[in-house]
C-alpha cells in the first residue's frame, strides 16, 4: 500500500468508500424491505448510509485539501491507463460534498414528508442511494466509459423516483418523457464514448488530456487518424447529452414535467444534485481535458459558445415562462432551468472568475432551490393541491416556513445579503471582464423577472386570506431543522462570502484549470507500469 | 477488384449505421406510440453496440484476443500481437447491453402502468386524458 502518499486508511480509501456504501446498501435495501416489514427501520438505515456517505465525502475533501494535488484511487490495483481509477481534484471533491451533504438533509426531511402508510417507501430509499452513488461516482472518476456507467445508475434511479407515485397517471406521463429522452441522451453519450476510443485509443481522462496536448503517455499507442473528427464528434455528442440530463434550453422540456409531478424531496434532488453533475462534466470536458490544446482549440471554442449561448436560451426561456405559471412546484422548475442557464453561462465564459462563478452558483442555487421545494412540499402536502389558487393563505399556518421560503426565494433572486446575490456579482464580474456588458443587463433583467415568479408564490400562499382552515400545516421538527439548516447556510454563504470564496470556492475552482497536475498525478502511477512494477 | 468490392462494403456499412441511428431517432421523437418508442430505443442501442465493436476489428487476420497456452512462447506472443483484435470495445458492449436492458425492463414496466392507467400506449391520447 506505499502506492499511496502517507495517510491513515481512512482518508486514503474514503473517496472510493462513498460511492461504494452509497450502492452495496441500494442493494441491500430491498433486502431488508422484505426481512423486516417496519418503516422505521428502513428510515433509519437510509438515515444511518447517508449520514456515513456524508463523512466520508468530508473526509475525501480533507484529503484532497491536505495533499493539495488531484487524488488517484486505483480501483483493484490497476494503475491509469489500464484500470478504472478515481481522479478527484478539489472542484470535484467540494462538489460530492455538498451534493452528499444535500442528500443527507433531503433523506431526514423525508421520513416525515411521506405519510406513515406511503407504500414503497424501501423502493424509495433503494433509488435515492442509488442515485447517491451515481452521482458521487460521476463526479469522483477518471475514466469518461465509467462515467457512462455511473450516468446510467444516476438516471435509472432518477426514472424510479419521478414514478414513485406510480397511480399517478401524472407522474407515469412524467417517468415517460423523462426516461425516453434521458435514455436517449445516455446512449448518445455511449456513441460519444466510442468516437473518443475510436480517434485516441484510451478512456482515461488524464490519459486523454495528455494525448491531445501530443505528450507521451504510457501503454496506450498513438492517436489514430484525425484527432480533430474524433474529438469533435465526441465533445458534440456529450455536450448534448449532459445540457439533456441537466436540463437547459432548449432540451428542458423533459425536466419541467418530472420536477412539477415527482414528490418534493425527489425534485429538489433532482434539481439540485442530478443537475449538477451535467455542469462539472461539461466544466470537466471542456476546460480541464480539452481548452489550451492547439489541436482542437476551434472546437473547443465553438463548443464553449454553444454552452454560452445554450445558457442564454436557458435564461431567457426560464425568466419570461416562469411568471405565466400557476402551478408552485412548476415555477420552480423554470426557475431551475433559469439557474441552469447562469451557470452555463459562466462555464461557457472559461475564464477563472467564470468558473468560480459557475462553482459557486451551483453551490448556492443546490442550497436555495432545495430549500425552496421542501417548504413548497410542506404547503403542497397542507393544501392537498399543486395549483396557487388553492393554496391561498396555507403560509399563515405555518409561519416558521413561510419566513424560511422567504429567504429562499430572496435568495434565488439574487437579494443581497443571501448567497444567489454573491455568486451574481461574481458572474457580473466575469462577464465584464471579457467584455459581455449586454449580457449583464439579460442577468439583471431575468433576475427581477424571476423575482416576480417568488413572489407570486409567497403572494398567494401568505398574503392573501385564508380560503379555508388548513389544520395543522407546520411540519413536525424532523422537517423543520434541515430546512432551517439550509436556510441558515443562504445566509451564511451570502454573509461570509468573502471568507468562503478565499477559502473554498476559489482554489476549487482553480483545480479545473490545472490540467498539468491532473495529467502527472496519472502520468506517476502509469510509469509503474512501464517499468514493471508490480503494485 | 476485391479491395473495390470491399471498399463498397464499408461505405455500405457506414451508410446503414448512420440510416440505423436516423431511423431510431426518428421512432424515439415522432412515433406516438409507446412501445414503438421503446423499439427504436433498442435499435439505437444495438447501433451504438455494432459500432463500437466494429472499431475494435482488424482487416486482414482477425482472430479471438485468447493466449491459448499458460506460459507463452516468444512466437505465440508475435502471432497475438499480429492477429488479436482490440477485447476492450466488447467489454464495454457487455456493460451497454446489460444497461440497456434495464433500462428497457424499467420502460416496459412503466408502459404496463400507463396501459393500466389509460387504457392506451398512446403518449399523445395519454395527455388528453389527464384530468
Amino acid at each position: 500500500m506505499e502506492i499511496y502518499p502517507p495517510l491513515p486508511p481512512i482518508m486514503i480509501h474514503s473517496l472510493a468508500l462513498a460511492p461504494v456504501t452509497a450502492i452495496v446498501s441500494a442493494f441491500a435495501m430491498p433486502l431488508i424491505g422484505l426481512t423486516i416489514k417496519n418503516r422505521k427501520v428502513w428510515d433509519a438505515f437510509a438515515l444511518t448510509i447517508s449520514t456515513i456517505v456524508f463523512i466520508l465525502t468530508g473526509i475525501g475533501y480533507a484529503t484532497v485539501r491536505y495533499l493539495g494535488k488531484p487524488f488517484v484511487y486505483l480501483l483493484g490495483g490497476w494503475p491509469p491507463p489500464v484500470g478504472i481509477v478515481y481522479e478527484v481534484d478539489e472542484f470535484a471533491a467540494l462538489l460530492g460534498l455538498v451534493s452528499a451533504f444535500i442528500i443527507w438533509l433531503v433523506v431526514i426531511y423525508g421520513v416525515k414528508y411521506f405519510d406513515s402508510n406511503e407504500d414503497g417507501m424501501e423502493w424509495y430509499y433503494t433509488m435515492l442511494l442509488g442515485l447517491e452513488a451515481g452521482v458521487l461516482g460521476c463526479i469522483y472518476t477518471g475514466d469518461v466509459f465509467n462515467v457512462f456507467v455511473l450516468f446510467e445508475v444516476l438516471s435509472i434511479t432518477s426514472y424510479g423516483l419521478v414514478a414513485f407515485w406510480n397511480r399517478r397517471g401524472e407522474c407515469i406521463e412524467a417517468a415517460i418523457k423523462y426516461s425516453l429522452i434521458g435514455a436517449l441522451a445516455t446512449t448518445i453519450y455511449f456513441l460519444a464514448v466510442t468516437f473518443i476510443y475510436a480517434s485516441l485509443g484510451t478512456l482515461n481522462m488524464a490519459d486523454i488530456a495528455a494525448k491531445i496536448r501530443g505528450l507521451f503517455f504510457p501503454v496506450t499507442g498513438e492517436p489514430y487518424g484525425s484527432i480533430a473528427l474524433g474529438v469533435g464528434l465526441f465533445l458534440a455528442l456529450s455536450i448534448w447529452a449532459f445540457t439533456v440530463e441537466a436540463g437547459v434550453a432548449p432540451n428542458h422540456f423533459r425536466v419541467l414535467d418530472a420536477y412539477q409531478v415527482s414528490p418534493s424531496t425527489v425534485a429538489a434532488l433532482l434539481s439540485a444534485v442530478a443537475a449538477n453533475v451535467g455542469f462539472y462534466l461539461l466544466a470537466r470536458y471542456l476546460i480541464t481535458l480539452l481548452s489550451g490544446a492547439r489541436a482542437v482549440e476551434t472546437i473547443v471554442n465553438a463548443g464553449l459558445l454553444i454552452v454560452l449561448i445554450m445558457g442564454l436560451v436557458s435564461i431567457i426561456v426560464g425568466s419570461f415562462l416562469m411568471i405565466v405559471q400557476s402551478d408552485v412546484n412548476r415555477i420552480l422548475a423554470y426557475s431551475s432551468v433559469l439557474n441552469y442557464g447562469y451557470v452555463c453561462l459562466a462555464i461557457g465564459l472559461a475564464t477563472p472568475l467564470g468558473i468560480i462563478a459557475a462553482l459557486f452558483h451551483m453551490i448556492n442555487h443546490a442550497v436555495a432551490k432545495t430549500l425552496i421545494f421542501l417548504t413548497a412540499g410542506v404547503y403542497v402536502k397542507a393544501s392537498g393541491t399543486r395549483r396557487l389558487d388553492g393554496m391561498e393563505g396555507v403560509g399563515r399556518y405555518a409561519p416558521i416556513t413561510s419566513a424560511l421560503m422567504v429567504i429562499a426565494a430572496l435568495a434565488l433572486a439574487g437579494v443581497p445579503p443571501f448567497n444567489g446575490f454573491v455568486s451574481k456579482l461574481i458572474l457580473y464580474e466575469a462577464l465584464l471582464e471579457v467584455n459581455l456588458a449586454p449580457l449583464v443587463i439579460i442577468i439583471v433583467l431575468s433576475s427581477a423577472l424571476s423575482l416576480l415568479g417568488y413572489l407570486k408564490i409567497i403572494y398567494h400562499a401568505y398574503t392573501k386570506p385564508p380560503m379555508k382552515d388548513y389544520g395543522k400545516v407546520e411540519p413536525p421538527k424532523a422537517m423543520l431543522w434541515p430546512m432551517i439548516i439550509l436556510a441558515a447556510l443562504c445566509i451564511i454563504l451570502g454573509v461570509a462570502s468573502p471568507w468562503i470564496y478565499d477559502m473554498f470556492i476559489e482554489p476549487a475552482a482553480h483545480t479545473i484549470f490545472e490540467t498539468d497536475k491532473f495529467i502527472e498525478v496519472a502520468y506517476e502511477f502509469a510509469e509503474k507500469l512501464l517499468i514493471g512494477v508490480r503494485i | 477488384m476485391t479491395s473495390i468490392v470491399s471498399q463498397a462494403l464499408w461505405i455500405y456499412f457506414y451508410i446503414t449505421l448512420i440510416g440505423l441511428i436516423a431511423i431510431a431517432v426518428y421512432g424515439i421523437v415522432v412515433r406516438p406510440n409507446l412501445l414503438k418508442k421503446i423499439i427504436a430505443l433498442s435499435i439505437l442501442g444495438d447501433t451504438a453496440n455494432t459500432f463500437i465493436i466494429f472499431l475494435g476489428f482488424r482487416r486482414g487476420g482477425a482472430a479471438v484476443p485468447i493466449i491459448p497456452t499458460i506460459k507463452p512462447t516468444l512466437e505465440e506472443l508475435l502471432w497475438f500481437k499480429e492477429t488479436a483484435v482490440d477485447p476492450l470495445p466488447q467489454c464495454l458492449v457487455i456493460t451497454a447491453i446489460v444497461i440497456n436492458m434495464s433500462v428497457t425492463a424499467f420502460l416496459i414496466a412503466l408502459a404496463i402502468q400507463l396501459y393500466r392507467l389509460y387504457g392506451t400506449l398512446d403518449v399523445r391520447k395519454a395527455v388528453r386524458l389527464r384530468g
